[in-house]
């Protein structure tokens, strides 16, 4: 509490003067103003936290300058005013324009010590929210990203396989009728060479059409994951932060279980989390209220296994199978695509693990995640034996590609 | 163009597909039968000789690699030439290192495959013959102990 930031501002040099020895005394180093320009300059070129501001000053007064302050600074710096002995209305004026508080004059020292504590702590707790919100609103960005890439790829190359099939097709009929149109017994067939004009636009078409089924399935295996150390811990606990809302909603909890110390391993955190933010929002979705989605996360040192586990309604065996196929869905058209539990398992295979999934009617459902786990890295990353596990990892990521 | 008549099988689930470069193998000189399922492409090499069999990797039910092990089983001097889809060279791989001569990607090029079938049938007629002077030698051996 001793590094917050005051500025103390009052026309009256001796309230300052005692006010400040006082805070002084306490570990305060108030900075010290004697009117409201003062102390808009001041809060101009140093950083403040609270600001104890007397009402009445000549120049702008107390009430003006609180104006201009959160105007400027709004949250982040909190302002407590002074009022006089009879003016409540110059304080709830004041906090309607967006101080902390007001304490009337004369003040007592340990009432405006707290006052000061209490506005100080205000600051962190909304700091701490705007840090909150912007992870989550960063998180839910790249999720859409990776998703949407994601998805554009399964489809690309869908689209991509469906095609060069009737194309196989189309060319080995023109291949076919060329070679009709070399044979002797219709070499004087008339408007021949029309034909063969005809039939080598069909095969230059073919091969420009085949040519981008496989540029769209080189896009289609464009999303590499970003290889780092990952604390599977950290992870889940961004994930529980990211649902919170939604299982507050739904009356449900999720729970983190680590039963192993080898949470440490090397993937890509952000793909990872997507897959977790997936299994969780599903198992939410499953689970009645009342019920609980516990993540577990066990292992050894050369596999880690990530479960969460529902206590929701299950999923029925003929699903069971299907599930992880691209585009199926038991939501109602347009709100589920059907792509999340298909893209994760490409993240995961991606990554040199596997997801499994069991069910039972009623009591719920369980889905599993092994991934290579690489503790050893954890200790001493420039060691070269670890390196030659990264060396190893990256193969087996490679052979997956 | 092809010399000898080669003894082809064509697999693929696409029956137009099987069907065109059935025609377009048979004007080239081949030999060449057609099967739509890994099931039909086993039941028609019990039936008849075969050299080579070009066979898509992706079929419903007994996929390609799976038609590829059992033919390998069954008959391990038949060679096989995978069609695969773009981009799905890892599963090629996996084919050859199950004994597959060689893959084509789809849609293939003629020549290429003209290429690819001579050289299937060309390792096919260099294993029989080392068979047939191995067995050859044998009987020599055994001739000469009497």
């Amino acid at each position: 509490m001793e590094n917050i930031r005051l500025l103390l501002v009052d026309d009256e040099y001796g309230f300052r003067q005692t006010v400040s020895k006082r805070l002084k005394k306490r570990g305060f180093f108030p900075e010290e103003a004697g009117s409201g320009e003062e102390a808009l300059s001041i809060l101009a070129k140093k950083p403040i936290d609270v600001v104890v501001l007397d009402v009445k000053m000549t120049g702008i007064d107390g009430l003006e300058t609180l104006c201009r302050i959160k105007e400027t600074y709004s949250n982040s710096i909190e302002v407590i005013l002074l009022t006089g002995h009879s003016s409540t209305q110059d304080g709830v004026s004041g906090i309607k324009s967006g101080a902390f508080d007001y304490l009337s004059k004369p003040v007592e020292f340990e009432h405006l010590l707290g006052k000061i504590k209490h506005a100080y702590e205000k600051i962190k707790r909304d700091e701490e929210k705007r840090r909150e919100a912007d992870f989550k609103a960063r998180v839910e960005q790249q999720m859409i990203v990776t998703e949407r890439l994601a998805s554009l790829g399964t489809l690309a190359a869908g689209v991509a396989h469906e095609i060069n099939n009737p194309l196989a097709i189309i060319k080995e009929s023109a291949g076919w009728l060329r070679m009709l149109l070399k044979k002797e017994e219709i070499a004087d067939m008339p408007k021949k060479e029309r034909f063969d004009m005809a039939l080598e636009k069909i095969e230059k078409s073919v091969d420009r059409a085949g040519k981008i089924t496989h540029q769209l399935l080189g896009f289609a295996r464009k999303t590499e994951p970003v290889i780092k150390e990952v604390n599977l811990n950290d992870i889940v606990d961004d994930v529980i932060q990211l649902v919170e809302r939604e299982a507050k909603n739904r009356e449900t909890e999720v729970i983190k279980k680590c039963n192993t110390e080898h949470n440490i391993i090397f993937s890509d955190p952000y793909q990872l989390r997507q897959v977790i933010v997936n299994l969780v929002t599903n198992a939410l979705q499953a689970t009645a209220s009342g019920g609980i989605v516990t993540i577990i996360i066990e292992g050894e040192e050369d596999e880690t296994i990530l479960t969460v586990k529902d206590t929701g309604q299950g999923i029925p065996k003929e699903n069971l199978e299907r599930i992880f196929e691209p585009f199926f869905t038991t939501k109602p058209p347009g709100e589920g695509t059907g792509l999340g539990l298909s893209v994760s398992r490409g993240i995961i295979e991606k990554l040199g693990g596997e997801i499994a999934v069991e069910s039972q009617i009623g009591k719920g459902s369980v889905f599993r995640i092994k991934l290579p786990g690489f503790n050893k890295i954890k200790d001493d990353k420039d060691n070269t034996e670890n390196k030659a596990w990264l060396e190893k990892f990256r193969n087996l990521y490679r052979r997956k590609e | 163009m092809i010399k000898i008549p080669i003894n082809s099988l064509v697999v693929d689930d696409e029956k137009d597909f099987v069907e065109m470069l059935s025609l377009r193998l048979q004007e080239a000189g081949g030999n060449v039968k057609g099967a739509y399922s890994g099931k039909e492409c086993l039941e028609a090499l019990a039936e008849a000789d075969t050299d080579v069999v070009i066979l898509d990797i992706k079929m419903p039910g007994m996929d390609g690699i799976e038609t590829l092990r059992e033919i390998k089983k069954r008959h391990p001097l038949v060679e096989v030439i995978l069609l695969t889809g773009h981009g799905a060279v890892d599963t090629a791989v996996e084919g050859m290192k199950l004994g597959a001569f060689d893959y084509i990607n789809k849609p293939a090029d003629f020549e290429d495959l003209l290429t690819k079938l001579e050289g299937a049938r060309g390792r096919k007629a260099e294993q029989e013959e080392r068979i047939r002077k191995a067995e050859a030698r044998a009987l020599l051996r055994k001739s000469g102990d009497i």
